[in-house]
């Protein structure tokens, strides 16, 4: 690893964003607010009913309607390729009817024949205005003959459920496993203790604020298609759309993403929107333009977690882990949809170790269909999952053997000195100071005060609950080689281009694209750094496949870990050009060139130099440069990393219950991550706070409730409830800092981590304030009702509901049957 | 039917239709996209504006209810479109109270009231903490956590009552 040779005080500097103006003067374009000339407006008829044989559909009426340009339904589109499902389980096959280029096929652009989630596209309406477009789509009729409706994973996988897809046999889209079986099974068998937990890791629902949209625009005469978008991955769009969906060629689509309103993971999908815009552009010459509402948005974009697990840990009296166990069934909704298969096997089943040492560890994970809108990522997706199930168990662990919590997980921490360490799950872990990082956190949350707050809450009528909560979280997706290996359908490299203007500005282009996190301002930090120059000269552009180099896009938390090094990797080069060139300019031999400030100058004779501005226009002229010296400062680089980077913390909730009413309040929070180097703490600061909201509105109060029906009955903001301002105090935050050795800047994975573990610090702070009623787990989301009925329960003489030692007794979960 | 309203400080005349709403006006017929739409229910605030000096949402308002108000809207904060950030603004800048800025312009908006009314008690009591995040319930961010957001307003509020002083 080589440092930045630039100023020290650009890189890692808290510099404002340079985006916040704009944003704040609420002068940034997003998709909505795009109107191109002659727009028309497309609205989308979602299925009511959540599985039925779509008998006929009767469009008549609405194509009356004024306004209205065009109705269209499957049979308008019979030649478009099916969206694609390029992230199936490594090594497992998919059981999916094959898309044309001999990738999974994932979903039509419009159902035809069966609907298979409410909010299943199944007509769209071209209107002048979007008013008129959604009246039309109320004056169309679908004939349903209803077919018997599954919306949980394990009950799809049982004898005789509704089957959703001929191809796919008992809806089982994937049996997948990592870790030793055996190996396990024996540790487990053997162990002096063993605890187990049934835990449901509800399915939750991104809501960035911004819903998504799309505006497709054709040009006859070129034959051309752009798309606009609110994407988090422009160049991985243009791809899947035009090779694999439209079939027309790579050159011929540019895909444009504009300012976007918060992603989360969700944006980075293909949808049927997508290529409806296009399609439905080059068939009425005009750009068209669909944007959803929140309703839509809840009824099709890809929906998070989704797990049914039984869990078991073994370990000794003492406290040493010996093994952990887990089976899982996911619930990939009604379509495998791009990469969802991929985040419920690979990136939940390989973290579910975490920060420990542990000897044997086994998950296997049945993914299934079901009638519920398709399973994608969501902030902290996969790990997020995993440190929920391991983290309960070692609180429950810990009940078990009657030791502290932070002595247990003290104890089996992976040692500094073990790094690169092999989790035996598939994952090798970069770099880490657990230790460190861990006993950072419990000093600054003040663990050893606890025992004295619950005596003092008390006297107020609360119960103070404290919880821990460690992680690792697999970040920099990624190597291609090996995401190919988890059977990821394409390279997942990074790329920068730097260009230097004759006037001195730079401009830097990335694949990336920014939903939110100050790219323009980070990179130029970096770009600055690297090359010795004022970031405010630096220019950075993304987001449009025209100007930009290729790229993956913004996922997984990877663009400082995978775009920034690109970037720093590039200005390398323009650096040991200009070095190599100023020795011609200079007159000297290359050794004795330094350079220093953005230009260069004799070693030992400060005033034989160029500056950075000098060096630019030199270069753009070219006079007297040697043959194997190309003119023009212009540079790219494809960032493919070694490995994956590993960033990791721990966190500690602490939170009071009302004792009458049942209420959790999450009183203080801390959390001490690690991210390795970081380009702006102003902007990973903010990252870090939305995180762990994020993570607390899973354990406190999100939840995708779906009827018996298959109706989404939380399609709203009123049914589903997000996070609001008075929900959280200021956090305690803190840092420790360990590079990763697999890019140039030491950096690991930052804008998602916090998301990973907050859900079970709260749920492990929630059970520790109601332990001694005998309970020993209770489902999230942790809501007053649920609370207040084990409350009850105890007031009412019907006794707690903790199980026998060795088994997980779910609290008051309010889910109809058991896991499993 | 023909209306009128008073648009950051201009007249403004067109006939609607008796079922719009007041942000379909704002963003479809008058072009100003600051405002923006994230839910259909009224529960996200991305789309308050002022109305008469209240943060109202304007998914929740018939223009024609509107008609006659003086409505500002985040195109109007800074006087003229190219006009200097408000202390709200620049508190929120140098907090870093946006990401995705989507929420952004809502919670101007909403803000906006809340620091005039701080003003207007003199300044005296700072706001508290409780207090600002009571206010920004109806506002609804998914990307900050609302943690610098409220950092920007105990700074705008702190600049505030030091002008005041040394004013
Ligand atoms: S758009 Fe008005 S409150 Fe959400
Ligand atoms: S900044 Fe993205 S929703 Fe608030």
């Amino acid at each position: 690893m080589t440092a930045p040779t630039g100023e020290a005080s650009v890189l890692g500097a808290p510099l404002d964003s340079r985006e916040d103006p704009q944003l704040l003067r609420g002068e940034a374009t997003y998709i909505a607010d795009i109107e191109l000339p002659g727009t028309a407006h497309m609205a989308i008829l979602g299925s009511e009913v959540a599985h039925a044989r779509i008998l006929s559909i009767q469009t008549k009426a609405a194509e009356q309607m004024p306004g209205v340009l065009k109705v269209a339904t499957a049979a308008d589109f019979t030649d478009v390729m099916p969206l694609p499902c390029i992230w199936i389980p490594g090594g497992v096959e998919s059981h999916f009817p094959p898309h044309p280029y001999g990738l999974p096929g994932a979903r039509p652009v419009l159902t035809g024949d069966t609907v298979r989630h409410v909010g299943d596209a199944i007509a769209v309406v071209v209107a002048e205005t979007p008013r008129q477009a959604a009246a039309a789509l109320a004056a169309i009729t679908v004939d349903y003959e209803p077919l018997p409706v599954v919306t949980r994973a394990d009950q799809a996988l049982a004898e005789g459920a509704p089957q959703l897809h001929e191809a796919v046999p008992g809806n089982l889209n994937a049996y997948w496993t990592c870790g030793d079986k055996e190996r396990t099974d024996a540790a487990i068998a053997a162990a002096e203790v063993t605890v187990e937990l049934d835990l449901v890791n509800q399915r939750t629902i991104n809501s960035p604020i911004e819903p998504r949209g799309a505006v497709g625009d054709y040009h006859a005469a070129t034959g051309e298609y752009t798309l606009y978008a609110s994407t988090q991955g422009p160049h991985n769009h243009r791809f899947l759309l035009s090779a694999l969906v439209l079939g027309i060629p790579f050159n011929k689509l540019r895909v444009i993403a504009p300012t976007v309103g918060g992603s989360f993971g969700t944006k980075g999908y293909l949808y049927p929107d997508m290529a409806l815009v296009l399609l439905l552009s080059k068939a009425l010459g005009r750009p068209v333009k669909w944007v959803d509402t929140r309703t839509g948005l809840m009824n099709s974009t890809v929906q998070g977690r989704d797990h049914r697990q039984h869990v078991t840990l073994a370990g000794t009296r003492d406290g040493r882990i010996t093994a952990v166990r887990c089976t899982s069934h996911a619930n990939l909704g009604a379509y495998p949809s791009t990469i969802g298969p991929g985040v419920a096997t690979a990136l939940m089943g390989r973290s579910i170790s975490g920060m420990y040492q542990i000897d044997a560890a086994f998950c296997e994970v049945y993914a299934a269909f079901t009638n519920t809108v398709p399973l994608g990522a969501q902030r902290g997706s996969g790990r997020a999952e995993a440190a929920f199930l391991m983290e309960r168990l070692v609180d429950r662990y810990a009940a078990e053997i009657g030791m502290d919590p932070a002595e247990v997980r003290r104890r089996n921490l992976v040692p500094a000195e073990k790094f690169p360490y092999d989790n035996g799950l598939g994952w090798t872990y970069d770099s880490g100071n657990y230790r460190e990082n861990f006993d950072k956190a419990l000093e600054l949350a003040g663990y050893a005060d606890m025992p004295a707050r619950k005596a003092e809450a008390r006297t107020r009528g609360k119960r103070l609950g404290v919880g821990l909560a460690t992680y690792v979280a697999i970040c920099g997706v990624g190597p291609s080689t090996r995401m190919s290996q988890e059977g990821m359908l394409g390279g997942t490299w990074e790329s920068a281009n730097i260009r230097v203007h004759p006037t001195g500005e730079v401009t830097v282009t990335v694949g990336s694209a920014s939903t939110g996190q100050s790219h323009g301002t980070v990179f130029a930090q970096v770009a600055a750094a690297e090359l010795g120059i004022d970031p405010a000269n630096v220019q950075v552009l993304e987001g449009d496949t025209l100007k930009a180099p290729y790229g993956q896009g913004t996922y997984g938390s990877r663009s400082y870990s995978m775009a920034a090094p690109a970037v720093a990797l590039t200005a390398r080069k323009i650096r040991s050009k200009l070095v190599r060139a100023g020795a011609v300019f200079l007159g000297i031999p290359e050794e004795k060139v330094v350079y220093a400030g953005g230009g260069v100058h004799e070693d030992g004779n400060p005033e034989n130099a160029k500056t950075f501005a000098e060096l630019a226009m030199a270069m753009w002229y070219g006079w007297g440069l040697p043959p194997e010296i190309e003119p023009a400062l212009d540079e790219t680089t494809h960032f493919d990393p070694p490995d994956f980077n590993y960033p990791f913390g721990s966190h500690v909730a602490v939170v009071e219950i009302d004792e009458l009413t049942g209420e959790t309040e999450v009183v203080s929070y801390t959390a001490v991550d690690d991210a390795g180097n970081i380009g702006n703490p102003k902007i990973v600061l903010g990252q870090i706070e939305g995180s762990i909201l994020h993570g607390l509105g899973q354990a406190l109060m999100e939840a995708a409730e779906y009827d018996t029906d298959g109706r989404l009955i939380t399609a709203d903001l009123t049914g589903y409830a997000l996070p609001r301002a008075a929900d959280a105090p200021f956090f305690t935050l803190g840092k420790t800092v360990t590079p990763s050795p697999h890019n140039p800047l030491g950096a690991k994975g930052a804008g998602e981590i916090a998301t990973v573990p907050p859900a079970a610090a709260v749920v492990n702070a929630v059970v520790d304030a109601l332990s001694d009623l005998g309970v020993q787990h209770i489902d999230m989301p942790v809501t007053p009702e649920k609370v207040w009925r084990v409350l009850a329960g105890r007031t009412a003489g019907t006794g707690g509901t903790g199980g026998t030692a060795g088994t997980g007794a779910a609290a008051g979960t309010g889910t109809e049957g058991g896991p499993r | 039917m023909d209306l009128t309203l008073n648009v950051n400080g201009l007249p403004r005349q067109f006939s609607a239709e008796p079922s719009e709403l007041l942000v379909e006006r704002l963003r479809d017929g008058l072009g100003l996209t600051g405002t923006k739409v994230g839910c259909d229910t009224g529960q996200c605030g991305s789309c308050v504006v002022r109305l008469d000096g209240s943060s109202v949402k304007s998914c929740l308002i018939l223009t024609a209810a509107a008609a006659g108000s003086e409505v500002t809207t985040i195109e109007g904060v800074s006087g003229t479109p190219d006009g200097p950030l408000t202390g709200l603004q620049e508190a929120l800048r140098q907090e870093h109270g946006t990401q995705c800025g989507f929420c952004t312009p809502g919670m101007v908006m909403a803000l906006g009231e809340f620091v005039d009314r701080s003003a207007a008690t003199g300044g005296e009591d700072a706001p508290t903490e409780p207090e600002i995040r009571e206010w920004l319930t109806g506002n609804l961010c998914r990307c900050t956590g609302y943690h610098s957001v409220v950092r920007g307003v105990q700074r705008a509020c702190a600049a505030q009552a030091t002008a005041r002083q040394e004013g």
